[in-house]
């Protein structure tokens, strides 16, 4: 099936990932951190010392403990980082740079839906698998009513999946069936692509339904293509799958090999020949940032020479280059600030960087704004909105009450669901009416849209993930 | 220094424990106001429009500067034409401003002493929706209204239609015309339902209003050209036509206000003038009746105050229909309140939650059908 989405926004950056692939070498250290896992706790199953191979569990969900996050790479637990009520922060392994990116494993083929979900906790692959409502690694137990694949990503800056799937096609085949299997026989699969592009040739599998998606970010979301295929009612859930994960758990059971590796792409329009690297999950990222923070350094540098004799210089590098800059693991809307121990999450193939905002301006409010983007057009720049503007980490402005009450719908693609009114019940932990507004059928990041416009600045990401947490309890 | 550092150097004073704390959302209003605040994303997106609400209510305050340096000559011309005397363009612009400025002054400093006390006693920052209410007040006032009328208005306004429902934001009245009421129905000697004012006047020269002519069963003195050009007795805001859509202009291209809002309170107007018209229980036909007295000024600027309209999108045409039928109905049943507007727009303010309650049931069960649809499908 074909459909368009009206309603979005794509933000226009600089710095998109040149499709060349990096292979990194093998890193001297992965951390893998507990929180990329949501409202995951973890019980640990390792301590300092311990030597790990690739598929050695680390932690275990306390709620499931057959849920468990393993090593992606052979080595020796360095440390454990606990922060605040000893809550695990970071669990850093010391790899072992002579062993293999993969490693072969032994086991029995199998068609039952038992032992394969029982393989895919096992060696760690069951929290590749998440479900909706909640962004949550699902229960072993669970019976999702259907499975979807988002094969495109609209995100700003965003790698390009069919890019990042070459080579993979057989694998992502057999890692459908595979899935359909786990998930119980008959659930269909929905694999969403972007309008104009397939990702590989028709599937032999039955069951499989592929539909095609036109329109602005955030049409890439599983969220507004669940909302329009198999929209989910209380009770129900619905799993969803990164492709490569897909293809991960295909060559798993084909070629019975299990490996951690990924590939993301370098983004943002700070960053020095953006472009896509391949490595392993929880891959230690200092030296990639030494080579971009020499880099910025140097503009820097440049760029106060050029400022005194050349303006347009000062147009191409923003000032708030010359201050810090920020590391994003996914994308600017909904990523995480990345700072000590830099690694990507383990859900994201995108790493972006921006420069840091916070200049003070006089009366900003009221100079016309040339080079500032605003979804309004309050500013003269929504002129030159077809090219790419230079963002930066400010908030342009303080948190306020609601006030511009009809924007958000502008951007949110769910029909029939009111995102203020929404938003409004979270604020109120009104359980009964976010059910009945349809809280069930959004996730956090299919209202970065709605914060990033909102002039009263509000946080609405984090509102719906209260909510959420909210009514999940 | 630069002026980040003064304020930087500043702004130690009048941190938590220090002796000008109880200044600081005074000191925030203004540091905020001179110099764009230094807050970075903390939590979910990294980046955020350049848009707030400063930037929102200086675009509003844009829109209504046609009708405001429109409204300032008009005054001037309006009481040089009564006592025929002979002026100038910039005679009597200076006559309007002059009698405009006081009244702006004591609109701003008592309605921001309620604001900025209450942002203080909250702990919060000033907030800006009184840059707007404040420029309206002195624009939906008469021009000779004592000084000390507006300063009570102003206050009971800002205090009881905003502040006591917990600031900008989440009020349910529109905060302008809540003054505007107050003074309509406490003083109604100085803000009388039928006549309007032309300043400097003595009571016995109070023009009537073109409205309050018809009404009465006499002919218009005015053209509809002078309405819609505006040369007219009325408030400093209402009276022309052309400025006020220049000022629409500026709202709908900025998408600042809802044009849903507009086009069903013109709709609404348009079609029950025009029913009353062709039943002959008005001799006004449809459009006359938009552009005579503050309808579309109620229209443009009132009405479509995002935070007591509607939020809905359907809501909005529902809200706009409603206010444009009961201004023009107030208007011509009964003759006492001539002026339907500011009655129609509060009114519908009060029923908007109302409104939107009945469209949002409509959306959950859509919803919930749309849900059953697939679900049979499946």
């Amino acid at each position: 099936m074909n459909f368009n989405i009206r309603k979005g926004l794509d933000l226009k950056l600089d710095g998109i990932a040149e499709e060349v692939i990096e292979m990194l070498a093998v890193p001297e250290y992965c951390h893998i951190r507990p929180s990329d896992f949501r409202w995951l706790k973890p019980r640990l199953l390792v301590a300092e010392g311990d030597t790990v191979d690739i598929g050695t569990p680390l932690f275990a969900d306390k709620a499931d403990e057959r849920i468990r996050i393993v090593s992606p790479a052979k080595g020796q637990i360095k440390e454990i980082v606990r922060g605040e009520k000893r809550i695990i922060e970071c669990i850093t392994i010391a790899v072992n740079r002579n062993a293999g990116l993969t490693m072969p494993v032994v086991f029995e083929d199998s068609e039952e839906v038992e032992s394969i979900r029982s393989l895919l906790l096992r060696y760690g692959l069951w929290p590749c698998l998440r479900q909706r409502p909640f962004s949550v690694i699902p229960s072993p137990d669970a019976k999702p009513k259907a499975i979807f694949i988002s094969c495109f990503d609209t995100a700003p800056l965003a790698p390009h999946i069919p890019y990042l799937m070459q080579g993979k096609e057989e694998h992502f085949i057999a890692g459908l069936q595979i899935l359909q299997k786990a998930a119980g026989k008959g659930t269909p699969i929905h694999l969403c692509m972007k309008e104009g592009e397939s990702l590989q040739p028709e599937s032999t599998t039955q069951n499989i339904h592929i539909h095609h998606f036109a329109g602005p970010h955030p049409s890439g979301n599983v969220g507004p293509q669940i909302h329009r295929i198999s929209p989910m009612d209380k009770g129900e859930s619905v799993w969803y799958v990164h492709p490569l994960d897909v293809a991960r758990i295909g060559r798993f059971f084909q070629n019975h090999i299990l490996g951690f590796d990924t590939i993301f792409a370098l983004t943002g329009p700070i960053a020095h020949k953006p472009h896509y690297y391949s490595c392993i999950y929880g891959t230690d990222l200092t030296e990639v940032f030494r080579q971009q923070t020499a880099t910025i350094d140097e503009l820097e540098v440049s760029t106060e020479k050029d400022a005194v004799d050349n303006e347009t210089a000062q147009t191409k590098t923003h000032p708030a280059q010359s201050a810090k800059c920020r590391i994003i693991s996914g994308n600017i809307l909904s990523g995480k600030q990345l700072q000590h121990k830099p690694s990507l999450q383990f859900y994201d193939h995108q790493l972006t960087l921006i420069p840091e905002g916070g200049e003070r301006e006089i009366l900003g409010w009221l100079l016309p704004g040339v080079k500032k983007w605003s979804f309004s057009h309050t500013f003269t720049a929504w002129l030159r909105k077809h090219k790419a503007f230079y963002f930066n980490t400010s908030q342009h402005g303080d948190h306020r009450n609601f006030v511009m009450t009809d924007i958000y719908e502008k951007v949110f693609p769910y029909n029939n669901i009111p995102p203020l009114e929404l938003l409004k019940a979270c604020m109120t932990k009104d359980i009964d009416k976010m059910e009945e507004l349809g809280i069930y059928e959004v996730d956090d990041e299919d209202f970065a849209l709605c914060e990033v416009i909102c002039p009263s600045k509000m946080p609405c990401q984090e509102i719906i993930m209260e909510g959420l947490r909210k009514v999940r309890e | 220094m630069s002026l980040t550092n003064l304020s930087d150097r500043i702004r130690k004073h009048f941190e938590k424990g220090k002796p000008l704390h109880c200044f600081s959302s005074l000191f925030d209003a203004i540091d905020t106001f001179l110099l764009t605040p230094r807050t970075v994303t903390t939590s979910g997106s990294h980046i955020r429009d350049a848009v707030d609400l400063k930037r929102i209510m200086i675009t509003v305050m844009i829109a209504l500067v046609p009708a405001l340096l429109f409204g300032l000559w008009n005054t001037g011309y309006q009481h040089y034409l009564i006592l025929g005397q002979a002026s100038t363009f910039w005679k009597c612009f200076a006559y309007g401003f002059l009698k405009w400025l006081p009244l702006v002054i004591v609109t701003y400093v008592s309605g921001l002493a309620v604001e900025v006390s209450f942002a203080q006693w909250r702990g919060k920052q000033v907030e800006e929706g009184f840059f707007v209410t404040g420029f309206l007040i002195p624009m939906i006032m008469p021009p000779d209204i004592p000084l000390w009328i507006v300063a009570v208005a102003t206050i009971f306004a800002t205090f009881f239609a905003k502040e006591v429902f917990g600031g900008t934001g989440y009020n349910f009245l529109n905060p302008a015309l809540v003054a505007r009421a107050f003074v309509f129905f406490a003083y109604p000697s100085v803000i009388s339902g039928n006549s309007v004012w032309v300043s400097g006047t003595t009571d016995a020269m109070t023009g009537a209003t073109p409205l309050s002519q018809l009404m009465n069963g006499g002919e218009p003195v005015s053209s509809y050209l002078d309405m819609f050009i505006g040369t007219i007795p009325g408030c400093i805001g209402e009276t022309s036509k052309i400025a006020i859509l220049l000022g629409a202009i500026v709202l709908l291209y900025t998408q600042v206000a809802s044009w849903r809002i507009m086009l069903s309170v013109i709709a609404g107007g348009f079609i029950t003038g025009s029913l009353f018209h062709l039943t002959g229980l008005c001799p006004v036909n449809g459009w006359q009746q938009l552009l005579m007295g503050g309808f579309l000024f109620g229209a443009v600027f009132m009405a479509t105050d995002p935070v007591t309209a509607t939020h809905t999108k359907t809501g909005k045409y529902i809200y706009g229909l409603l206010i444009g039928i009961l201004a023009i109905v107030i208007r011509v049943i009964n003759k006492g309140y001539p002026e339907g507007m500011m009655l129609a727009i509060l009114l519908m303010n009060i029923f908007a939650p109302l409104i939107d309650y009945c469209v949002l049931q409509i959306m959950i069960k859509k919803r919930k059908k749309n849900i059953r649809q697939h679900q049979h499908q499946s």
